[in-house]
């Protein structure tokens, strides 16, 4: 059972790699608009 | 519709707004002329080539921008943000965007297809907001001074971290308690409690900090909103769990992280509907036009559409949107209204006619008084009626908006039980029973519930073919009495097809309808084709309004003209050439669905603007409870209004009948635009899947009114138990996730009860 005291902070510290980017994308704006960049990508020169 | 306007009878159009050209010249105005020139100049002369709608006129800019607030940022760049008006197709966004960027000290030019919300950023020392808007209202778009977007907030970031944190201390927190229960090794203990407060500490410091913000402004201005209380129980809660890992005793942390993150997925939720209902009034607002040329005393002049008001009279060209509701003086032409009514057939329009703010000008040109004009229009009004229908707290919200204050209450129990106790038996149990009772009282039913069944709701109407814009439309089409069906495209088919006629007449007829985009045109030839008729070309067709559809095919001068009810006449001169009979049937599974409809205790009536007899008779073949034939969109929307009912239409003609019914559901068309007066869409050419969203509203409303109950039954025990000292706070911690599970349950029960609802329908 040893293993627990690895695995449990192993498994928060993975966790909290994906926290950590979901928070750096919700700062730099990635979820301030959802509606535009498909239209967008229809545009040919962009 | 990828044809640009032209002025009418060989004139020179204008390049830029397709206006005729007056006299000698190229431009029809000096404006055209510099904003051609503008385009030229930055490179983008490729606009002209793929814009689909001609640009409007240029016309002086208005507005307020030197109160508009031009953030400045560390680097001194300024960011400042507007919206323009008037964008009509893809590459007007495209120019704009561009236009800007090539202006000198822009860095960077965003500007949303969806909205025109726009985000600049320049170099103050170069430019202005002011003169880039001049520069935008140069080309012939609308720019208007916005409030200043909420700034990106931490909001997000910090429900991430919450939902994070409060995950995992679950799962510790879980391990704990059943620890306490089987035994669990003291290393492991300490492990899992220190790990607890670790993960609770980001949620108490940076996830709640709205809430101890919001406190805090609250009371500096001496008033107790909501976040005092919540301040106050994560304060409580969190000093509590502090005090106890530091003694070695259980902290419950994991109710904590509940609490708070289900306050802060209210807050995400009420931003995003307050930003929606935001952005569909500015869709509407900008697909109008910005200008409008207004007749006076001594010749036309060009004002901005805004200032129109009662009994102005403008002149439209072939091409232009109408700036204003009016009636029309003197010209004929075709309008497609397909902003307004979803209608993208052409309607002919002639002296005496009703037109309304957005509606384009297909061809001809017209003359009109204006009725409403600036935001009076039923276009605007319809962008007011959005805005007010998303911010207004209806049902699901308040439930929503119960949950702030069901904690205030907790916590005001909480203490009054905490300082009773600390009275008669001292501090510390005092301070035991009043976390218990924080700990055990489960704001989830009000927090979650609410949009857990709304969108077990929804997800489970959409498989079924409705897609409803959101939970409010669900909860009012499970509480109507009534159900309104439109005929023509509803309950039948809505593609007339010809019952009769001789080949003859048949082709001759086809010939006439052939360049029209007529339901009866498309009934002809596709008719002629089915017969494998060679249909002749035709010379000088032209459409009355009112009258029919007149031209010369192989020499022969013909007119075809309504027949009476279901049926078109073949005319040369003044004698009948033959006669062409039209129907169109009835859905398949129209007698069911009634039938359904009928067993689910709804009034069910026909609307249709055909004539009462065809509309009784299908009425009565299908089994509806009353069949009115004769209304007017009008007096369909009228009527819905009266009765109270829920409507289903087509979506073709029927835009106020959708606006004004409680719910309004518009049959696939696939205009886009239909939706922007439906509450939804039904996506089958079949009434059944109506069937299933009346089911599926029902059970979303049963589901909710269950959990309401579970809640309230819940939490009066829970909490009188724990205010009663019989609940120590480890109990409260077990008890709390457990009965979120049950109400997590009821709310998943909603396709279940929905398919019990639609097989009791079903037995006959």
């Amino acid at each position: 059972m040893d293993i627990v005291v690895i695995l449990v902070p192993v498994a928060v510290g993975l966790g909290g790699v994906f926290a950590w980017l979901f928070v750096r994308a919700a700062r730099s704006g990635q979820f301030d608009d959802l509606d535009d960049p498909p239209l967008r990508m229809l545009q040919d020169d962009e | 519709m990828s044809t640009l306007p032209t002025a009418d009878r060989g004139e020179l159009a204008c390049p830029h707004c397709g206006d005729a050209v007056p006299e000698a010249g190229l431009f029809c105005c000096h404006g055209c002329e510099l904003a051609y020139a503008m385009v030229q100049d930055a490179g983008l002369a490729d606009y002209y080539a793929r814009r689909e709608v001609s640009a409007p006129r240029p016309v002086p800019l208005t507005g307020a921008w030197d109160a508009v607030t031009v953030r400045v940022r560390d680097d001194g760049q300024a960011e400042a943000s507007l919206c323009v008006d008037g964008l009509r197709c893809s590459s007007c966004t495209w120019v704009v965007e561009h236009l800007l960027e090539r202006t000198e000290g822009v860095s960077e030019a965003r500007v949303s297809y969806a909205t025109g919300r726009t985000r600049v950023v320049f170099d103050p020392a170069t430019t202005s907001l002011h003169g880039l808007a001049e520069r935008i209202a140069g080309l012939g778009y609308a720019p208007r001074p916005v409030d200043a977007p909420e700034g990106r907030d931490e909001l997000l970031s910090r429900l991430g971290i919450a939902a994070f944190c409060t995950a995992n201390l679950m799962l510790l927190s879980a391990s704990l308690y059943v620890g306490w229960f089987d035994g669990m090794e003291v290393r492991f203990q300490t492990l899992f409690r220190w790990g607890s407060l670790a993960l609770a500490t980001p949620i108490a410091l940076y996830a709640a900090a709205p809430f101890f913000q919001g406190a805090w402004q609250g009371l500096r201005a001496r008033t107790i909103g909501m976040d005092v209380p919540i301040a106050l129980a994560v304060a409580v809660l969190y000093g509590h769990g502090v005090a106890q890992t530091l003694r070695g005793a259980e902290g419950y942390l994991d109710s904590l992280g509940m609490l708070v993150t289900l306050l802060l997925v209210g807050r995400v939720l009420e931003r995003r509907g307050r930003r929606a209902a935001a952005e569909a009034s500015a869709a509407i607002a900008s697909a109008l036009p910005t200008s409008a040329r207004r007749r006076t005393a001594t010749g036309v002049e060009e004002v901005p559409a805004s200032e129109l008001s009662r009994g102005d009279v403008i002149e439209v060209g072939s091409g232009q949107e109408l700036p204003a509701d009016g009636r029309v003086l003197q010209g004929e032409g075709q309008v497609q209204m397909s902003l307004l009514t979803g209608e993208s057939a052409p309607v002919a329009v002639g002296q005496g006619a009703e037109v309304v703010a957005g509606a384009l000008l297909l061809d001809g040109s017209l003359i009109v008084t204006v009725d409403r004009g600036g935001d009076e229009t039923v276009a605007m009004q319809m962008a007011e009626a959005v805005r007010d229908a998303t911010t207004r707290p209806v049902p699901p919200d308040r439930i929503e908006a119960m949950a702030p204050w069901f904690t205030g209450v907790t916590v005001g129990l909480a203490g009054l039980a905490g300082l009773g106790w600390g009275l008669t038996a001292g501090l510390e149990a005092g301070l035991q029973v009043a976390v218990a009772t924080l700990v055990v009282a489960c704001p989830c039913a009000l927090g979650l519930s609410g949009p857990l069944s709304m969108a077990a709701g929804l997800g489970a109407v959409a498989r079924r073919g409705v897609l409803l814009r959101d939970g409010r439309q669900l909860l009012a089409l499970g509480e109507v009495e009534r159900l309104a069906l439109d005929k023509t495209g509803t309950v039948t088919v809505g593609q007339p097809a010809v019952r009769g006629g001789s080949d003859e007449v048949v082709r001759l007829a086809a010939a006439l309808e052939r360049s029209s985009h007529h339901p009866v045109a498309l009934a002809l030839l596709a008719e002629a084709r089915l017969r494998g008729l060679v249909v002749p070309l035709a010379h000088d067709v032209r459409e009355v309004a009112g009258v029919g559809i007149e031209g010369v095919v192989e020499g022969r001068a013909l007119r075809l003209r309504q027949g009476g009810p279901g049926a078109v006449v073949l005319e040369e001169g003044a004698t009948s050439v033959g006669l062409i009979r039209l129907g169109d049937a009835p859905r398949e599974d129209a007698r069911a669905a009634v039938a359904m409809l009928q067993r689910a205790g709804l009034q069910l009536t026909l609307l249709s603007g055909d004539h009462t007899s065809v509309t009784e008779a299908i009425g009565g073949w299908v089994g509806v409870d009353e069949a009115l034939g004769g209304l007017h969109p009008d007096d369909k929307a009228a009527w819905l209004q009266a009765h109270d009912a829920a409507f289903v239409g087509d979506g073709l003609n029927d835009g106020p009948a959708l606006a004004s019914a409680r719910v309004g559901l518009s049959m696939h068309t696939g205009v886009t635009s239909s939706l922007l007066l439906a509450d939804g869409v039904v996506t089958q050419p079949a009434l059944r899947p109506v069937v299933a969203a009346i089911a599926g509203a029902r059970a979303t409303a049963d589901a909710l009114r269950s959990n309401t109950r579970r809640a309230l039954l819940y939490n009066t025990v829970a909490i009188g138990a724990a205010m009663a000292g019989l609940v120590n706070p480890l109990v409260a911690a077990v008890l709390m996730p457990l009965s979120s599970a049950w109400i997590i349950a009821g709310a998943l029960s909603v396709p279940r009860r929905m398919e019990r609802l639609e097989a009791s329908w079903t037995s006959s």
